[in-house]
């Protein structure tokens, strides 16, 4: 029993501190109704900021954390202003991404500033501790709560009775309607991005000298746990998110005592799957949320792709079969190489987002479920690579389908979350599942590509066969978008009441995207596994999705030959870059904010 | 013969407002009904109602001899009822070809085998595979797309290609008609089909509903502008708050002292219920 | 500051050659035989960006200060030595990637890293076909060595490390254990070895918790570790997450004793546990208290170059370079000699090993020195000897 209470209480503790953090994702989402996945990185760089101050000024608390809610502050605007205003009335990805790059270049900068060491963060609070049950809270722990529970005071003062606040509730409610009423909707987005990032750069220094440590890797995490808790809350919704935190914290807490501690992912994932299944707008949600959610039909950038004609197609295609014949450079074939095996994931991903609308934050989970289903066919039954590949795509086209299927009812932000948890799912079982997945120690000594009882090692053989897999896959794309599949598709994507009103069934369709999109990236984890002969857990991860899904709008969403595109170019970009080391990953980040700036459409154009 | 279109004791709720209440309503084979009334008077629910997107909070649904309450709006669609809807709702970013085929989808038989279970796999086999039937069919659809765009004189048919998120206002409005012809429908219900066009082109839009009455089909319409409205029913229902208040010919709703005092007493109308337009919002 | 970590900009490549080559000049101004000619290379594959990043400049400390010693010394037969680093940031796709950069360049005689197992792992194919030493310094899977006869490392073997860890908790006296472990494959097999070891030293592991890398928050693990009443709570960890849960241990009231791998080995463990640190036991393959030359050189220099105290990272990236000199000037500078001379080479004087020597069959190194720390007043000391009061 007193366990139970300490149980609890602990999962109060954690949940408060992820309630930090939804608030200001829940502020954000109200109004610009847009994740922001940058919101982890002005974290990091609060806590760093903080630490800093600390270091270096030997600042006290308060002022420490006045300073930190100032340049988090600041930061928000910046962000707002440079990263996320030019792309209004751009299509809704636009700004969802551009938080991707922003959060790729922060976290680079505070680790090029900082350095990649973790720091520790004192706090001269004092060594003070209450018993509850058998445990204690200590005063960073009241401390926590008190500035979670006066921010969400705070705000909601701001909002009901302040001008600003009133603007603020009017645009979240209706942002046309206040526009045209005279509210001046950039200055509230500005105000919004600076409180919910000081309130996140806060709670960055907070959680930092709770836990005497803080390193700029912990955004990701972070964001994904806020994300969980307001989408558990209800999206947008403030308080909803406080209350969404508790019960996520409480949740994972009751299942590591249930199950254990590897477990707790998981436990707080399948939390919001279910809350999305049967409760989908959160504990404090309207039943407006959804309906009023107008990202389908505009979620992608319209746009007149560009056309190649067939012969110049057949020219790229010959020149990149020919080209193992001019050179035979190791590194240029296998970094080709790399390239068509993403092709497989960035076609795959291209359809199932670009074509059908149903954008997949999780698509590493396919990967992985390809690579595992090809790689235990050649270990347990000794399957050859010729059967156990195509075998495994298929086993990844059912599985996804089935995995997702459950997800069809959903659209736009809520299909991405609901995939992005899919994903985290299927890594967590395979970490877990250790009979069959060999779990943290992985599968070793999967057999190499082999034809005929022939080993292929060579680079031009591997090369020519991911080709020719690509090419064949990116040709049967194509023809089943030039079928009836194709309007079909799209137009579930556009408008799934229309669609539906003229006798398109969405979960039929929606399911058939999977399952074509599945058999593809599972036969590129597949090829993977038997060319890297080692798998584990961490092998296939999320940070891949969200690769991949920078591919598909580089290209073009929906657009076969910019998948295409737009993998040799994710992956051939940061190889180019290796020159510059350190450095390479946040020029990535400033293409990539570049590119979504001034060609949302893609490279060759959305279809 | 039962109507085609039998509708008893309709009703629906939104919160503590009845948006449709206790509303009779049928629409016989070949025939040509209108539903008239002020701004949220009910009608586009009904259309949403009929059409399975909108549940019932009560009365029941008839169709082509079956009940459809509780059907989805695909399923509905399947029986052969088109739709078009109030604002608009295109395919934006397909092309003006697309929207019409798209509204031939229920009528796809070559590449959709009615088969259980491995109906969705067999579908994608011969969308792949395309046998010379599935090839016959898709042509035959195309053929009939471009007729269908005929209708529209030269306003569509130079934009086969074009995405409809390009087209004018009043060509998404045609779009949507020809989409909704495809579906070959035994009914087919235009939500305002004129809304937000200018005399010439309602004029036009008129001629081109003339045509398909002529041609038989059912229709069911929802329209403001009282002369079409006028012009081309063969009865009419008058609905003011969700409540029925007149049907029948057109020259008797016109003299009907209830409707006269509905839109006066709405100020939506200067004069009498005859002549004057009410531009939908 | 020393003229290897002034230029940050530019290249790796040319970084490294510069700094060769300034060293190299450098050097020649103090001793005659300081080397000169054409640079020889070693590949580096690992992480400078990414969520393993701190772990990859760790390295680079290390490797820089020992390759300033051996071109002070003239080098590997004359030549200067220098490494070419290539950020994975861990991840599989870019070290295959890599490995086909290296086993094609003739200038790199031999590879170092990467990181995980995940990503060395990967592309140990491609490096033993090529015949390319894939030198896997940090990488403890027992798999990973079985992937060819190019495939060696120097990382302590966890079959030599968890069993002494065990002996360790038996001399202090306990019975039952608790462990936690970073669940990634170098804990998971960690932790099965320690707890068979455990058991042959008559004591019971009554709770076994595996975490994620990512993991921060500890509170409701301690109390699952707390039920099952431990006499003594063991860490199988890095060292910022056994900071972490340190920590926590001690917030919320616990006063359970603590045993560490010696992973955990770090200055950095003292910065980031704070006072929650002291009485931790651990042990080490290396001391900076430890008498023998080669530590006493190595803690020496490094303090001097970096103004700071070295950790474990730091001393097996500096052993790796210094062992990877020796084979070369012993036995030559391609990559076939590389590979036999690893087999022939006795007793390199290294910080972890003391004297290391690889084992033909096994490609590992056997026998890793270790001494008992415990923590005092915020600093790693030799244990005393004196067991822990009961309670």
């Amino acid at each position: 029993m007193s366990s139970f209470i300490d149980y609890t209480v602990n999962g109060l503790v954690v949940g408060n501190i992820y309630a930090l953090l939804a608030v200001g994702l829940a502020l954000i989402f109200g109004v610009a109704n847009l994740i922001n996945f940058a919101h982890g990185s002005v974290y990091t760089f609060g806590a760093y900021i903080g630490w800093a101050a600390v270091t270096f000024l030997h600042t006290p608390l308060p002022v420490t954390m006045l300073i930190v809610f100032v340049a988090c502050a600041g930061l928000g605007v910046v962000i707002e202003r440079v990263g996320l205003r030019p792309l209004q009335g751009k299509a809704r990805i636009a700004p969802l991404l551009a938080t991707i790059g922003l959060s790729f270049v922060l976290d680079q900068l505070v680790q090029l500033v900082f350095s990649p060491d973790p720091r520790a963060v004192p706090s001269d609070l004092p060594d003070w501790r209450l018993a509850v049950g058998d445990g204690s809270i200590g005063a960073m722990d009241i401390l926590i709560a008190a500035v979670g529970l006066a921010s969400a005071a705070l705000l909601y003062v701001f909002l009901r009775f302040t001008k600003l606040g009133f603007a603020v509730r009017a645009t979240a409610q209706d942002r046309e309607a206040a526009q045209q009423m005279g509210v001046n909707v950039d200055a509230v987005n500005s105000a919004v991005f600076a409180i919910a990032s000081a309130l996140g750069g806060l709670s960055g220094l907070l959680v930092g000298m709770y836990y005497n440590h803080i390193d700029p890797a912990m955004s990701f995490q972070a964001t994904l746990k806020g994300v969980v808790a307001q989408v558990i809350g209800g999206v947008g919704n403030v308080p909803g998110a406080i209350v969404g935190s508790l019960l996520l914290g409480l949740t994972e807490s009751y299942g590591i005592a249930l199950l254990g501690t590897t477990y707790r992912n998981l436990f707080a994932f399948v939390l919001l799957i279910a809350f999305l299944l049967w409760l989908p707008n959160g504990l404090f949600g309207g039943r407006a949320t959804i309906q009023s959610e107008p990202l389908v039909g505009s979620f992608i950038a319209p746009s007149r792709p560009i056309r190649l004609p067939r012969w110049a197609v057949a020219a790229l295609a010959l020149a990149a079969f020919a080209l193992p014949l001019a050179t035979s450079a190791p590194y240029l074939l296998q970094t080709l190489t790399n390239a068509w095996l993403a092709a497989m994931l960035a076609l795959s991903l291209t359809l199932i987002a670009g074509t059908a609308g149903q954008i997949s934050f999780g698509h590493a989970g396919l990967l992985a479920i390809g690579g595992y289903a090809s790689a235990l066919l050649a270990l347990d039954l000794g399957a050859p690579p010729i059967l156990s590949i195509p075998a495994a795509g298929l086993i990844t086209a059912g599985l996804g389908a089935l995995l997702v299927f459950p997800a069809f009812r959903l659209r736009g932000h809520y299909i991405a979350i609901a995939t992005l948890a899919i994903g985290e799912i299927v890594s967590l079982v395979i970490l877990n599942w250790e009979g069959l997945t060999g779990g943290a120690m992985g599968l070793t000594g999967i057999p190499p590509l082999s034809f005929l009882g022939q080993d292929i090692f060579s680079n031009r053989a591997i090369y020519w066969l991911c080709l020719a897999i690509v090419v064949s896959l990116a040709a049967l794309q194509a023809r089943f978008l030039n079928s009836h599949f194709g309007r079909t598709l799209r137009a579930v994507r556009e408008d799934e009441i229309a669609a539906r009103s003229y006798g398109i069934k969405l979960d039929r369709y929606k399911g058939l995207a999977f399952a074509f999109g599945g058999f593809g990236a599972g036969v590129s984890g597949a090829i993977a596994a038997h060319l890297y002969s080692y798998l584990n857990n961490q092998t296939f991860d999320s940070q891949l999705s969200l690769l991949a899904l920078t591919m598909v709008i580089l290209g073009g969403m929906g657009n076969v030959l910019g998948a295409i595109v737009g993998a040799v170019a994710l992956v051939g970009l940061p190889e180019l870059f290796r020159v510059a080391a350190e450095y390479r990953i946040l020029i990535y980040g400033v293409v990539l904010l570049l590119l979504i700036r001034f060609r949302p459409q893609g490279l060759l154009g959305t279809v | 013969m039962a109507p085609l279109l039998d509708i008893r004791g309709l009703t629906r709720r939104f919160g503590g407002v009845v948006a449709v209440k206790a509303l009779d309503l049928t629409v016989g084979e070949g025939e040509f009904v209108s539903l008239i009334g002020p701004n949220g008077a009910g009608k586009t629910t009904t259309f949403n109602m009929i059409s399975g997107l909108e549940r019932l909070d009560g009365g029941e649904v008839r169709f082509a001899g079956r009940s459809i309450q509780g059907l989805t709006p695909e399923a509905i669609a399947a029986l052969g009822l088109a739709r078009t809807f109030q604002h608009g709702r295109v395919f934006a970013n397909l092309s003006v070809e697309d929207n019409v085929l798209l509204g031939a989808h229920t009528r796809l038989r070559a590449v959709k085998p009615r088969l259980p279970v491995i109906g969705p796999l067999a579908e994608l086999v011969l969308a792949l595979v395309r046998p010379p039937a599935v090839k016959k069919e898709e042509q035959a659809l195309k053929a009939e797309a471009r007729e269908i765009l005929n209708l529209f004189g030269e306003r569509l048919t130079p934009r086969l290609d074009h995405p409809a998120y390009s087209l004018s206002y009043a060509n998404r409005r045609r779009v949507e008609i020809a989409r909704a012809l495809a579906l070959r429908p035994r009914l087919l219900l235009l939500d305002e089909p004129t809304a937000g066009m200018n005399p010439t082109e309602t004029a036009e839009m008129q001629a081109l509903i003339a045509t398909l009455k002529g041609r038989g089909v059912t229709i069911l319409l929802i329209e403001h502008k009282l002369d079409l409205v006028m012009q081309l029913s063969d009865r009419v229902y008058v609905l003011d708050d969700g409540v029925k208040i007149a049907e029948g010919p057109p020259e008797k709703v016109r003299n009907d002292p209830a409707v006269i005092e509905a839109y006066l007493g709405h100020r939506e109308i200067g004069r009498a219920a005859s002549s004057v337009e009410v531009v939908a919002s | 500051m020393s003229i290897f970590s002034l230029s940050a900009f530019g290249s790796l490549a040319k970084r490294a050659a510069l700094a060769a080559a300034l060293s190299a000049f450098g050097a020649a101004a103090a001793l005659a035989q300081a080397a000169s000619g054409e640079p020889v290379t070693i590949g580096v594959s690992g992480p400078l960006t990414g969520p393993n990043a701190q772990y990859g400049a760790q390295w680079k400390k290390g490797f820089d200060l020992a390759l300033e010693e051996v071109n002070a010394k003239g080098g590997v037969k004359g030549r200067p030595l220098q490494y070419v680093f290539e950020d994975s940031q861990a991840d599989p796709r870019q070290t295959v990637a890599i490995a086909q950069k290296f086993v094609s360049d003739p200038k790199i005689v031999v590879e170092v890293g990467d990181f995980s197992s995940t990503a060395s792992m990967a592309a140990s194919s491609i490096y033993q076909r090529a015949g390319l030493v894939q030198f896997g310094f940090t990488n403890s899977h027992p798999n990973f060595t079985k992937g060819g006869d190019y495939i060696w490392s120097n990382s302590v073997s966890q079959a030599d490390e968890q069993p002494r860890l065990a002996k360790y908790a038996a001399d202090l006296g306990f019975k039952h254990l608790a462990v936690l472990y970073l669940n990634t494959d170098w804990g998971r097999a960690s932790e099965k070895i320690f707890g068979e070891a455990a058991k042959g030293y008559g004591m019971d592991v009554v709770a076994s918790e595996g975490y994620q890398p990512d993991e921060k928050d500890f509170r409701s693990t301690l109390v699952r570790v707390r039920d099952a009443k431990p006499d003594a709570i063991v860490l199988i960890s890095y060292y910022a997450d056994g900071a972490l849960i340190t920590r926590q241990i001690r917030s919320v009231g616990l006063t359970t004793p603590i045993v560490a791998s010696g992973s955990i080995y770090s200055p950095k463990f003292i910065e980031l546990a704070g006072e929650a640190g002291n009485g931790v036991y651990t042990e080490s393959n290396f001391f900076p208290g430890d008498s023998r030359p080669e530590v006493q050189n190595f803690v020496a220099k490094f303090r001097a170059k970096y103004n700071e105290e070295p950790d474990d990272f730091n001393a097996v990236a500096y052993d790796t370079i210094i062992l990877l000199a020796d084979v070369m000037n012993q036995y030559g500078i391609d990559r076939t000699a590389i590979r036999d001379g690893l087999a022939k080479i006795k007793d390199v004087p290294s910080v972890i090993y003391g004297k290391a020597t690889f084992d033909p069959q096994t490609r590992r190194v056997a026998g890793a020195r270790a001494v008992y720390l415990v923590v005092k007043n915020g600093q790693f000391t030799l244990w005393d000897g004196k067991k822990p009061s009961a309670g």
